[in-house]
């Protein structure tokens, strides 16, 4: 059998498959839209706050006034008292109060340090940190214009007080994804991980397809083909469709969902080509063991949940038990997020992902390996005949 | 009637004792899963988040900042550098998440009160691991500046209240409701679980319905075409009380950590009402894609993979635009999660979730379709 014929007969079997045509078209497509649709508003802005002001000065109308003018904080209600503004945080209507004390102006003429209570529900770490981040930065800055303003009355002059009015002050710059944009957050990590997933379910709905047809003594190709010509179709069928996918995903989705893309084409490709590779070697390997068309499918989408979380981008790969983390290792997403999100998301040189690189290409080598000896063992053991056909 | 629902209850059950398959579905694949999100999230807080320094000052007060940083349970001062460079190439492989630097002739400038400035570049790629270090590092800096500040108010004053008072003259005082400990544990497992545990409803309902046909049983199972909605409910039976189980054994686990306020009835019986509507919905899937076994299972993962972000907990339902709450409409387990919350926290009455539970048995009304389309395919293959 040549290689050519291996290929149309493989090319043939994928293309009337629709579950596979599906899956590895459809399901990529839909996905590349679904996904980012949570998102779409990218950020968590002006988060509704109640304020509570017992005072009722014109200094604490002050930082009312300022707490609204943050971009994180939006003064949604003002009440009475501290129970109204928690029977509106219980029914999700604010996500925070804050409480201006009664004779607050008073205390800080009188130089008595008045408390400004904040609290703010901490279920969501967004909402959390933009309340928090929020109202310290504007209660820091009124706090920075009274020192300054003290500084005055003792006869400081007005550049020496502007500068002095604390030891030191921080100064955060956000490297990457400046604006905390959820979207940035996510796609760029998920989207690989969906290109992994759909690509091995693909994979192993055909290579389970293969091995009951051979189980079940059909004829065909898959019978007598070289192994080594079988796999280098499925890598070339599949392959060449995925590596659509991949410009897809980078260029046109990445582009419509305003992701940065900070690596030259050269590069990221050049990055892709192991994640690839790994991925059809993992795939074939998977095709191989499974037994039937349909536990590919059900068998991926239980490692879904489990790769997003332990790949470091939601939760710091720091708090991932050890071992977990060893394991993953061996799955191509998580060296390839790694490496996608440095090239891409931070701009980093290529040498600084060369160990993720070479990860992939050993996994890769490794898993055709793999695939090569199950398959070859599962075909000698049921089809002892055909194998005499093939070495002719 | 009776006789047709025991006899596909049994056949059921029996079929799934004989499949190795069909029993790691229902028993060691879910809780596999289970364990490792569990595990992956045990620590709940972030900790030791490595940082990079970038110290030109070396004097005592830029080492006491540090020291005051690297004491913080959150942060870890792993790499100390001496160029901005050196530091950037850790951040961009993800090696440390943050780089602090201290400006050269940064105590002199203290004390000449020239107010320099302490630079922090964060990874806020990671939008979690940005918000935590911000604040943290906010509230470490305020703490070490207003240490200086006191003690040269005290040179000025002579007076340690007032001193103390003209460092901050407003105080903060900051309480956080609901997750008190901040810890994401809770928050993130409370929602995964039964993300995941859906998924397994569907996949294993469609596995159980596929075979029966893949391997041409429709014959041996319905037999003829009565009673065609009481057999497919004896069986989904054996899978129902499979998932009401591990349903049950999650949320115990869960909430054997965490506070209950609620009524674990009003919480299960939601939860029997979900089981049923994924049930239905994975036969639903099945008989609209023509009876086909690997297709419907490709659009059942399709349906439930992505539900866990649409279920609004790391990114809140408010801020999703409307396309994405429909599609969150169209997940029972997004119905079931609010009524999971709102038990959790505030115990309310079976009446007052009255709405969630209607929400949730409308997916049941797919039942007609359902059972209009069996009976049209068990009748034609019985002909």
């Amino acid at each position: 059998m040549t290689f050519l014929s291996t290929l149309k007969q493989e090319a043939k079997r994928i293309f009337t498959d629709v579950t596979i045509v599906l899956t590895i078209i459809g399901g990529v497509i839909f996905y590349s839209f679904l996904y980012p649709q949570p998102y779409l508003k990218q950020s968590v802005s002006k988060l509704a706050i109640s304020v509570v002001d017992y005072d009722k000065s014109d200094v604490s109308r002050d930082i009312i006034f300022s707490l609204n003018a943050t971009a994180q904080i939006l003064v949604a209600r003002e009440d009475l008292s501290e129970e109204d503004a928690k029977k509106s945080l219980l029914s999700d209507e604010v996500k925070a109060i804050i409480v201006i004390p009664k004779n607050f102006k008073r205390d800080l003429a009188f130089n008595k340090s008045p408390t400004i209570a904040i609290g703010a529900d901490s279920s969501y770490f967004l909402i959390y940190g933009g309340v928090l981040e929020g109202a310290m930065k504007s209660i820091l800055t009124q706090s920075a214009s009274i020192k300054v303003a003290n500084l005055l009355k003792k006869q400081v002059p007005l550049g020496m007080a502007k500068e002095s009015y604390s030891a030191y002050s921080l100064n955060i710059i956000n490297l990457f994804n400046k604006n905390n944009s959820y979207t940035q957050y996510v796609i760029p990590a998920i989207f690989v991980l969906i290109l992994q997933q759909t690509l091995l379910i693909g994979l192993g709905i055909f290579g389970g397809g293969i091995n009951e047809s051979i189980k079940n003594k059909e004829e065909g190709y898959f019978n007598t083909a070289p192994i080594l010509y079988m796999f280098s179709s499925r890598v070339i069928v599949f392959g060449s469709i995925f590596f659509i996918h991949l410009l897809f995903y980078f260029g046109y989705s990445f582009e419509l969902f305003e992701v940065t893309h900070l690596a030259n084409m050269y590069e990221l490709l050049t990055f892709a080509m192991p994640f690839l590779m790994a991925t059809l070697g993992l795939g074939i390997l998977l095709g191989t063991l499974f037994n039937s068309r349909e536990v590919a499918t059900p068998a991926i989408l239980f490692s879904s949940l489990p790769l997003a979380f332990s790949a470091g981008f939601i939760w710091p790969i720091e708090e991932v038990p050890e071992i977990i983390h060893f394991v993953s290792m061996f799955v191509p997403v998580i060296p390839a997020i790694d490496g996608f999100l440095a090239l891409n998301q931070f701009g980093a040189e290529f040498y600084m992902v060369i160990d993720s690189y070479a990860i992939l290409w050993m996994q890769a080598i490794s898993y055709f390996t793999l695939a090569y000896f199950f398959f070859r063992q599962k075909r000698k053991k049921i089809t002892p005949i055909n194998q005499v056909n093939m070495l002719k | 009637m009776l006789k047709a629902f025991k006899k596909a209850f049994w056949y059921e059950t029996k079929s799934i004792k004989n499949s190795w398959y069909k029993t790691l579905l229902i028993t060691i694949f879910p809780l596999l899963v289970f364990l490792l999100i569990v595990a992956i999230f045990k620590g709940g807080v972030a900790r030791d988040l490595p940082i990079v320094v970038v110290d030109l000052d070396k004097s005592k007060l830029s080492r006491s900042i540090l020291y005051n940083i690297n004491a913080t349970s959150t942060m870890d001062i792993k790499y100390v550098k001496n160029s901005t460079k050196d530091a950037l190439e850790l951040i961009e492989t993800s090696k440390a998440y943050a780089v602090i630097i201290i400006p050269k002739d940064f105590l002199k400038d203290t004390l000449l009160k020239k107010n320099p400035n302490i630079t922090v570049m964060l990874n806020t790629q990671y939008i979690l691991i940005g918000k935590i270090l911000t604040s943290e590092l906010m509230s470490v800096s305020m703490t070490t500046s207003a240490q200086v500040e006191y003690v040269n108010a005290l040179v000025d004053t002579q007076n340690p209240e007032i001193a103390l008072k003209s460092v901050a003259p407003i105080g903060m005082q900051i309480t956080s409701f609901f997750n008190t400990y901040k810890n994401y544990y809770y928050f993130l497992v409370s929602a995964l679980l039964p993300a995941i545990w859906q998924v397994f409803i569907v996949i294993t309902t469609l596995v159980g319905i596929g075979e029966i046909f893949k391997f041409k049983r429709q014959r041996e199972f319905f037999e003829n075409s009565n009673y065609i909605a009481i057999k497919l409910l004896g069986f989904m039976m054996p899978y129902t009380i499979a998932f009401m189980i591990l349903g049950m054994l999650f949320t115990f686990y869960i909430y054997s950590q965490w506070a209950f306020n609620g009524s674990f009835t009003v919480l299960f019986l939601a939860m029997f009402f979900t089981t049923i509507a994924y049930q239905i919905i994975a036969l639903f899937i099945f008989s609209v894609l023509k009876f086909d076994y690997a297709e419907s299972l490709s659009m059942g993962s399709v349906y439930t993979a992505p539900a866990f972000a649409f279920l609004g907990v790391t990114f809140p339902i408010y801020s999703m635009n409307g396309f994405a709450l429909f599609w969150r409409d169209m997940l029972p387990i997004s119905h079931y999660l609010q009524v999971q919350i709102s038990q959790a926290n505030y115990g309310n009455g079976v009446l007052m979730e009255l709405d969630k539970f209607e929400n949730i048995a409308l997916f049941c009304l797919l039942f007609i379709p359902v059972i209009w389309l069996f009976k049209r395919k068990i009748t034609k293959v019985l002909v």
